[in-house]
């Protein structure tokens, strides 16, 4: 495969990429790909390194060691025409409480202006905008009267104006309510879907990764411990599957690997073990495969 | 790299525009507004009182004699130590984090801080010298020459001061350090740079720490342009020592120009979401 068409597939790739502060190592020699016009979801309890793989791609941080192309550019090196193309979203604390929404997100994404490519117009019309992040009612309050929840829509707003086509979200529903947190999924599935966007977010919320991610990556230590989605994670590291069924006014329990192999011989036998009711199959949810896998590393470390 | 050139001056023209938004939030910010004012009715009475009196041995009325070294204080405070105090509180609080993530955001938050500082000393000014004008005597006795040289000392002034404010800003980290120790400083400058009464009348250590200042200087040359010649009598060896106050504030734009952009540089690089959200918890775990 010719690098041109690598570049066109593969949004980021990291090589061996290693951190150290001081004596301490944060990074002990990543690697994986995001393609394009995925969403990458990456786990991890605190610590483990989340945030400085994502800066380290964000072009914020400088690696100790291992290569990193975003976008086909090393982001040490990248120009501000790289850094166009990719968009970033910051948790806000109070920076520009004096503007109101509509001027502040004009004026950040009219810095974008001159980078328009065929096929994507930039920056994001503004009142467009708006609207697509639920906005457009407080578009003329001042920042900092904005709540939490609206807040958090501004930054993603900010992240997106310049129309990305990589977009950086480090814990993007931190303090969000329910809703809000439907509602930002919502506008995640959108952007993915309809814009084209590459999309890689950390959270701490196992189901948002469920709902959100082609892929998932656990880092644990500094390390990645599983790269897959929600169900081959499950199958790797849980591996076995609970039904749960009542027979003769019995509960039963049984773990399978196989659980549609296991309930045909179930049903097999029926006449002659008694009626079966009350027939469950759980299969192992993120939840249960994320605490496995870091408790094995616990073990194992 | 004509392209390169065309998107760093677009950068220039959005800092341009954000300078005069953050302007009219300021003058539209209650706090700020207060502020505005009551510094312009201090300086307005402290002339106002002094508006009869004549420096010793000359004609030239107090008020005459102690505007020009007011202006020259505005510039230096809101150049220097505004500069300053709104880099550092604005790298606390995330604002520059938010302009280096769009493409030449820091070109427009440079710009942008220009524009605004320049927008605020023009602002301030004006407060203090409209309504001087009715009463201190003899200001505007040179004619519109005077004003062109005041003009031409008040535009090296800026030069001088506004790169100081991004060095001591980018320098700094904490924004009640910068804020505390600034505040002394300006009391220290404001008293050896012979605002009040003629520096030559003054110790000599305070003339020669004053000296060194851009307040005194810019003061000296302000004087020179809008006083009567009668009141060179009293400034340092009798003279309004033209070429060497040109000398010096040049000397300060120069370092000052030099030390900015790679000190600025290194400020940037060193932002980080990581970096911003642990400022934060330090910033609230004081209570």
């Amino acid at each position: 495969m010719s690098s041109h068409t690598l570049e066109q597939t593969t949004a980021v790739q990291v090589t061996d990429l290693r951190m150290r502060y001081g004596s301490n190592d944060v990074l002990h020699g990543v690697n994986f790909t995001i393609r394009r016009g995925e969403v990458l979801v990456l786990l991890g309890p605190n610590g483990a390194g989340k945030t400085t793989t994502i800066e380290i791609l964000e072009g914020f941080r400088r690696p100790s060691d291992g290569q990193v192309t975003v976008l086909g550019v090393d982001p040490v090196t990248a120009d501000e025409h790289w850094r166009a193309r990719i968009g970033v979203v910051l948790q806000s604390w109070r920076d520009h409480g004096r503007w109101r929404v509509r001027e502040l997100l004009d004026h950040l994404g009219s810095f974008y202006e001159p980078y328009s490519e065929p096929g994507r117009q930039r920056p994001y019309p503004t009142d467009e905008l708006i609207e697509t992040v639920g906005l457009t009612e407080h578009r003329k309050k001042k920042v900092s009267m904005l709540s939490g929840g609206q807040r958090r829509r501004l930054d993603v707003a900010i992240g997106i104006v310049g129309r990305p086509e990589l977009l950086f979200l480090d814990e993007p529903t931190a303090g969000f309510d329910p809703a809000a947190r439907r509602d930002f999924h919502d506008l995640v599935h959108r952007l993915s879907d309809l814009q084209d966007t590459t999309i890689l977010l950390t959270t701490h919320d196992l189901d948002e990764a469920e709902k959100l991610a082609d892929r998932i990556l656990i880092l644990n230590h500094g390390r990645i411990v599983a790269d897959g989605s929600a169900e081959e994670l499950a199958h790797q590291v849980v591996g076995s599957a609970e039904v749960r069924w009542t027979q003769g006014g019995v509960r039963q329990v049984h773990s399978t690997t196989d659980p549609t192999d296991f309930v045909r011989e179930l049903f097999a036998q029926e006449s002659a073990a008694g009626a079966i009711a009350d027939l469950a199959v759980q299969q192992p949810s993120l939840e249960s495969t994320y605490l496995t896998m870091v408790a094995q590393q616990e073990v194992s470390s | 790299m004509s392209t390169e050139m065309a998107a760093v001056r677009h950068a220039t023209a959005c800092g341009a525009r954000r300078g005069r938004v953050e302007f009219a939030n300021s003058v539209r910010a209650g706090s700020d507004f207060a502020y505005y004012v009551i510094v312009s009715v201090i300086f307005l009475t402290v002339l106002f009182l002094a508006r009869n009196e004549t420096v010793e041995g000359t004609d030239v009325s107090v008020a005459t004699f102690m505007l020009p070294g007011l202006i020259a204080l505005q510039v230096v405070v809101a150049g220097a130590y505004g500069i300053a105090t709104v880099l550092v509180t604005e790298r606390e609080d995330g604002t520059l984090l938010r302009l280096k993530s769009v493409p030449y955001g820091m070109v427009g938050y440079v710009s942008g801080q220009l524009v605004r500082v320049v927008l605020e000393i023009f602002f301030s000014m004006a407060l203090v010298l409209i309504p001087a004008a009715f009463f201190v005597p003899g200001l505007l006795a040179d004619g519109p020459g005077a004003l062109a040289g005041a003009a031409g000392y008040l535009v090296l002034g800026l030069l001088a001061v506004i790169p100081l404010g991004f060095v001591i800003g980018s320098v700094f980290r904490n924004p009640r350090s910068v804020g505390g120790w600034g505040l002394l400083v300006i009391t220290a400058i404001v008293w050896v740079s012979g605002i009040f009464s003629p520096l030559a009348s003054m110790a000599t250590w305070m003339q020669i720490v004053g000296q060194f200042t851009p307040t005194y200087w810019l003061g000296l040359g302000l004087r020179s342009a809008l006083l009567p010649d009668s009141a060179v009598l009293v400034e340092i060896d009798g003279s309004w020592r033209t070429l060497l106050t040109i000398v010096v504030l040049a000397g300060w734009a120069v370092a000052g120009f030099l030390l900015a952009p790679p000190l600025l540089r290194r400020m940037a690089r060193r932002e980080s979401g990581s970096g911003v959200a642990a400022r934060r918890e330090k910033a609230l775990q004081r209570v």
